[in-house]
C-alpha cells in the first residue's frame, strides 16, 4: 500500500539518513498525490513523534490573510483616503498632468488590496505565526526532517531533487500522479531534430555520470542508512543518484528516443556512444565492436526496469532491497566499463591526437588525457557529456578553481593542451588509479554541465 | 468535506480531484517588434522621432485645447492659437503646442560621454536627473525652435518628450508664462472582444460562447542569480502556480489563473551592457580583446529554464524582458533568445513556424501588447517608468503610468534618457489604443489604479514590484477586475 511505502520510505530517508523530505519529494517517491503527500506526512509526523518525542521536526506551510498586513493596507489606505477626489480634478481642463508632489493619491479610490500570504515556517514558531493569521485558508506539512533545521533553503535541495531525479517523466501527465493543477490546453512539442539540445542532456546525462562516481563510496560506507550522520552531505548525493536512476530507466524502457537523448540507464549508453566516436578516429574497428558489444548496457539496463516500470514490485519490495539491486548492476556495469577503457587506453594510444579533429568527439580528448587521474571510465562519461555543448568547457575551468570539492586542481585543462603530442601520459596514469581520485575528479567534471546548481547540491 | 478544508493536519480524506485550469484566451499583438537583420536600421536621427511624434499628437491636443480654450477670456482678451512655437509675440494671449524637453544638470550627457571616451559603458546610475542646487530649465520645442516656459502649471508635470498644449503669454525677459496645460488624454479603447469578433467575422465563424475570464498572474523581477538563498522563493512560486502547495481551497483558487505574465528581469545579470565598475574591472583583468567566454555562467539561464518548465504543463506564460535579461538594451527590446530555453522551448511554437504561441511559452517583446480574454493588455518591464520617476519627485509608479496613457506615449523619455530604436515612419511606443490593463515591472512597490478617459475609457494599472524584494505575486481577475497580491514568505530565515 502507498501508505507503508510511505512510511518506509520516510523512515529510510528522514530517520536513518537524516535527510530532509518535502511533501513533494515524497509524492514523486512513492507516486501519490501531493495532498495524500502532505497528509503522509503529518501521519508520520504524529506517529514518531508519539513514539518518541522530539524525532522528527516539521516546517509547515500555512496559506490566509494575516492580520497585520492587513491593518497596514488599511491604514495606508485611510490615509489615501483623504485626497481621494484627485481623479476628478485631473478631468478639469486647467488641471496640470502629473499629480502634485507628496500626494499620496495613488490608490485613493480603491477598497484595499487583498493580499493572501503564504508562508513557511518551522515547527516551534508555529503556533505563533498561526496567530497572526486572520483567517488561515490551508496549512499543511511541507517538510520533515530529523531535526531543526537552521536554513530553511536547504529544502530546496528536495525541490531540486524532484527537478533533475524525475525529469524523464511526462510533464503533461503530472496532473494525473500528483494532481497538481491540470491545463488541457497546453501543448507541448515533441522534438524532431536530432541532438537534443545541450543542456537538458547534459544535465540529465551528467548526472548518471556522478552516480558511478559516487558509487565507489557509496559501495565502502555501504550505505548511508548505516553511517547515517557523519556522511549527510555526502549520502545525499549518493542517495539522489540511486533514487534518480529509477524513473530515468522507466523512461528509457518507454520511449527508447527520449531515452537516446537523455537518460538515466544512458549511462551506459553514452560510454558507448563514446567508445564509437573513439572508434572512428581509429584505424581499427576492433576496439569499437569489442566495446558496443561489451557495454555494459543490458546489464544494467534491465535490472532497472524492472524496478521501476511496475510499482507492483517496488510495492512488495522495500525501497532499500531495491537500492541494492541497483547499485549491484551498476557496480557490475561500471566494472565492466572501466575494464575496457583500460584496454583501450593501452591501444588507443597512438591514435589519441586524431580524436579532437573530430567535432564530435573533440571533448572527449579530454578525459583520456586528463589522465594523470586514472580511472578514465567516470572521468570519460563525464566529459563526453560535457563536450556535448563545445566551448563550454573553459568556463568550467573558472568554475573549478571556485568550487571546494576534491578537483582544486584544474589539470583538465592543462593536460588536454599537452595532451596532443604527449602519447605516453595515459599509460602513466595507469598505476596511480586510486579510486577516490577518479570520483572525486568525475564528479566536478560532472558537475561542469550543469553550472552551479549542482554545486549548490553539495553543499547544502 | 476534505474540498473545503485546506487543513491538512488531520486525517486524510479522498483527495480532491486536480483542478482544471480554464483556456487563456490568447491573442497577442506585434507592435513592438523590430524588422529583422539587415531591415533594421541605426543610421537614422533620433530628432525624426519627436517630429513624428509631435505630428502624430499634435491634432490630438489641439482637439483638446481648442475644446477648452476657445471661450477662454483674460482681461477681456480672447485666447488664440499661434501654430508656431516661435511665431508666439510678447505680450499677446495665445496658446502653442509642442514637445516638452527638460534642461536637467544631472542628466546623462551623451556628448559628454563622448568627450570623455566613456562610450562603450552604460552611463552612471542616477537616482534622480533633479538637482536640488540648480534650477531646471524646462522648453517646449516645435520644428521651428524652442520656447523657454515657466509656470507653476508645467513644473514638475511634464517630462523630456511629452507633448502638450500651453496657454499662456510671453513675459519681457522672452519666456513663456504657462497658466494652463491641456494633454491628449487617453486615446480610443477598443471593446472587449472586438479584434477576435472582428476575425471571427473575417473568416466566416459564429462568435463562440466564451467562459468566464481567470486570473491574470503577474511577476516581475525574479533575478534569478543560480545561486542557493533564493531558490526556497522560487520553489514556493513554482508550487502555488501549479497547484501543489497549500490545501483544495487555495489549490482551486490557484486554478483559476489562467496566464503568467513575467515583466522583466527574469535574470539579475544578464544585460550585454557592462557598468562602469564592471568594465573597468573587466578591462583590468583580461588581456584578450572582445568577448571572453570564461566570464560567462550558464547557471542562471538554467535555473530560470528548468522554472519556466516546471510551470509551464500547467499555466502558459507571457515572458517579457527586462533590463537586465539578456535581449538588446534599446527600447523595443526583442523577444529573449530561444536558445536559452532549451527545456521550456517545447511548450512554445518552433520560431521558424511563425505563429504565436497561444498555449505555452511566448516570449515576446518590452513593451508587448496583445489581447487576453479579449481585453487588450500592454505590459512592460518598466524601464520607462523608472526613468521617467527620475524626472520627478514624490511620485508613484501608478500615477506616471496613467500619465502616459494620458499623453498616449509608452516612453516619454525615449530617446533622450532611455536608449531606444530609431523609429522613422511609425512610432510603436505612441499609445493609438487605449489598453484595459496596463502593466510595469520591476517597480518598488505594488500599486494599482484604475483611470478613466473622457470617452468612459476604463483602464487597470497596475505597478508591479520584484518578487526578488517583495516576493509578491500580483492576480488581476479579468472577470471583475479585482487586483490581488500574494506573497510568498519564509519564517525566521
Amino acid at each position: 500500500m502507498a501508505e507503508e511505502r510511505s512510511r518506509d520510505y520516510l523512515a529510510a530517508r528522514v530517520l536513518t539518513e537524516g535527510q530532509p523530505v518535502t511533501y513533494r519529494l515524497l509524492s514523486r517517491a512513492i507516486k501519490v498525490d501531493v495532498n495524500t503527500a502532505k497528509w503522509m506526512l503529518f501521519d508520520f509526523h504524529k506517529q514518531q513523534n508519539a513514539k518518541k518525542s522530539n524525532t522528527v521536526h516539521a516546517t509547515y506551510l500555512i496559506t490566509g490573510k494575516k492580520r497585520s498586513e492587513d491593518d497596514e493596507s488599511k491604514h495606508t489606505n485611510g490615509v489615501n483616503g483623504r485626497d481621494g477626489d484627485d481623479t476628478n480634478m485631473r478631468s478639469s481642463p486647467f488641471m496640470s498632468s502629473m499629480p502634485e508632489p507628496e500626494e499620496d493619491s495613488d490608490e485613493s479610490d480603491e477598497e484595499p488590496v487583498k493580499q493572501t500570504t503564504i508562508l513557511l515556517v518551522r515547527e516551534e514558531q508555529l503556533q505563533e505565526t498561526r496567530a497572526e493569521f486572520d483567517e488561515e485558508s490551508s496549512i499543511h506539512i511541507y517538510s520533515l526532517e530529523p531535526g531543526p533545521i537552521e536554513n530553511l533553503s536547504i529544502l530546496a535541495t528536495c525541490n531540486y531533487e524532484v527537478a533533475t531525479g524525475y525529469a524523464d517523466e511526462d510533464p503533461m501527465e503530472r496532473w494525473k500522479t500528483y494532481g497538481s493543477i491540470h491545463n488541457p490546453h497546453i501543448k507541448r512539442r515533441t522534438r524532431k531534430f536530432g541532438p537534443p539540445p545541450a543542456a537538458s542532456t547534459s544535465k540529465a546525462a551528467a548526472k548518471p555520470a556522478t552516480k558511478p562516481a559516487a558509487k565507489p563510496s557509496a559501495a565502502t560506507q555501504s550505505k548511508a542508512k548505516e553511517t547515517a550522520a557523519p556522511a549527510r552531505r555526502g549520502s545525499a548525493s549518493e542517495d539522489n543518484a540511486s533514487g534518480r536512476s529509477t524513473p530515468r530507466s522507466s523512461a528509457g524502457t518507454s520511449t527508447l528516443k527520449r531515452a537516446d537523448s537523455k537518460s538515466g540507464a544512458k549511462k551506459s549508453q553514452t560510454a558507448g556512444d563514446l567508445f564509437k566516436s573513439f572508434a572512428k578516429s581509429k584505424p581499427k574497428a576492433k576496439d569499437a565492436d569489442r566495446s558496443q558489444e561489451s557495454t555494459p548496457a543490458p546489464v544494467e539496463d534491465e535490472p532497472m526496469q524492472g524496478m521501476s516500470e511496475d510499482e507492483g514490485d517496488v510495492e512488495d519490495e522495500p525501497d532499500v532491497k531495491v537500492d541494492e539491486e541497483k547499485k549491484e548492476a551498476a557496480r557490475q556495469a561500471r566494472d565492466a566499463r572501466q575494464e575496457k577503457l583500460r584496454k583501450m587506453m593501452e591501444d588507443d594510444d597512438e591514435d589519441m591526437p586524431d580524436a579532437p579533429t573530430d567535432g564530435e568527439s573533440q571533448p572527449e580528448p579530454t578525459p583520456a588525457a586528463s589522465a594523470d587521474i586514472s580511472e578514465p571510465a567516470e572521468t570519460e562519461t563525464v566529459t563526453v557529456e560535457n563536450g556535448r555543448r563545445r566551448g563550454r568547457r573553459r568556463v568550467m575551468k573558472k568554475k573549478k578553481v571556485k568550487d571546494e570539492d576534491g578537483y582544486l586542481v584544474t589539470k583538465e585543462e592543462a593536460v588536454w593542451e599537452s595532451f596532443s603530442e604527449d602519447e605516453p601520459q595515459p599509460k602513466r596514469l595507469k598505476p596511480a588509479p586510486t579510486k577516490a581520485a577518479s570520483s572525486a575528479k568525475g564528479k566536478p567534471a560532472g558537475k561542469k554541465g550543469q553550472g552551479s546548481i549542482a554545486s549548490f547540491f553539495k553543499k547544502a | 468535506m476534505a474540498v473545503a478544508n485546506g487543513n491538512l493536519l488531520k486525517e486524510a480524506s479522498n483527495a480532491a480531484l486536480a483542478p482544471i485550469r480554464n483556456e487563456s484566451n490568447y491573442d497577442p499583438l506585434r507592435t513592438f517588434e523590430l524588422p529583422k537583420g539587415a531591415d533594421k536600421h541605426y543610421s537614422q536621427q533620433f530628432a525624426d522621432m519627436y517630429f513624428l511624434r509631435l505630428s502624430e499628437l499634435k491634432k490630438h491636443v489641439m482637439e483638446k485645447a481648442h475644446e477648452a480654450w476657445d471661450e477662454f477670456e483674460l482681461g477681456g482678451e480672447k485666447a488664440h492659437f499661434v501654430e508656431r512655437v516661435l511665431d508666439v509675440r510678447q505680450g499677446q494671449l495665445c496658446w502653442v503646442v509642442g514637445t516638452v524637453y527638460m534642461e536637467l544638470p544631472e542628466k546623462p550627457n551623451v556628448l559628454a560621454d563622448i568627450t570623455k571616451e566613456h562610450d562603450i559603458v552604460a552611463p552612471p546610475p542616477r537616482e534622480t536627473y533633479i538637482s536640488s542646487s540648480t534650477t531646471d530649465d524646462m522648453m517646449l520645442e516645435d520644428e521651428s525652435g524652442r520656447l523657454r516656459v515657466t509656470g507653476e502649471p508645467v513644473h514638475a508635470h511634464y517630462v523630456t518628450g511629452c507633448v502638450l498644449a500651453a496657454l499662456g503669454t510671453e513675459q519681457a525677459d522672452g519666456t513663456f508664462q504657462v497658466i494652463a496645460t491641456q494633454y491628449a488624454d487617453l486615446p480610443e479603447q477598443p471593446k472587449r472582444w472586438e479584434r477576435q469578433d472582428a476575425a471571427l467575422e473575417e473568416a466566416g465563424e459564429e462568435i463562440p460562447k466564451r467562459g468566464p475570464a481567470g486570473k491574470l498572474a503577474i511577476v516581475s523581477g525574479l533575478d534569478i542569480t543560480g545561486s542557493d538563498d533564493k531558490d526556497l522563493y522560487l520553489d514556493l512560486l513554482v508550487e502555488y502556480l501549479t497547484g501543489e502547495a497549500t490545501g483544495p481551497p487555495d489549490q482551486a483558487s490557484a486554478s483559476h489563473i489562467t496566464r503568467l505574465i513575467i515583466a522583466g528581469d527574469s535574470l539579475q545579470r544578464g544585460a550585454p551592457i557592462l557598468s562602469r565598475e564592471e568594465f573597468a574591472e573587466h578591462k583590468q583583468n583580461s588581456r584578450h580583446y572582445g568577448y571572453d567566454a570564461t566570464v560567462y555562467d550558464p547557471s542562471p539561464a538554467q535555473r530560470l529554464d528548468t522554472l519556466l518548465s516546471d510551470i509551464l504543463p500547467t499555466l502558459p506564460i507571457t515572458l517579457i524582458p527586462g533590463v537586465s535579461d539578456p535581449a538588446n538594451v534599446a527600447l523595443p527590446q526583442q523577444p529573449l533568445h530561444p536558445a536559452l530555453f532549451l527545456k521550456s522551448l517545447v511548450y512554445s511554437e518552433r520560431p521558424a513556424d511563425g505563429i504565436d504561441t497561444i498555449h505555452g511559452l511566448d516570449m515576446v517583446t518590452n513593451p508587448w501588447d496583445g489581447d487576453i480574454e479579449g481585453y487588450r493588455v500592454l505590459g512592460t518591464g518598466g524601464q520607462a517608468v523608472a526613468d521617467l520617476l527620475k524626472y520627478v519627485k514624490n511620485v508613484r509608479p501608478t500615477e506616471v503610468m496613467e500619465m502616459m496613457l494620458r499623453w498616449r506615449c509608452v516612453a516619454p523619455t525615449a530617446p533622450d534618457t532611455l536608449w531606444c530604436y530609431p523609429f522613422q515612419d511609425d512610432d510603436p511606443l505612441l499609445v493609438k489604443e487605449c489598453p484595459h490593463l496596463y502593466v510595469a515591472g520591476c517597480q518598488k512597490k505594488f500599486g494599482k489604479k484604475v483611470i478613466e478617459g473622457p470617452e468612459g475609457q476604463k483602464c487597470l494599472v497596475v505597478s508591479v514590484p520584484r518578487f526578488s524584494v517583495s516576493r509578491q505575486v500580483v492576480l488581476v481577475d479579468l472577470e471583475s477586475w479585482e487586483v490581488e497580491t500574494v506573497r510568498i514568505g519564509v519564517v525566521g530565515k
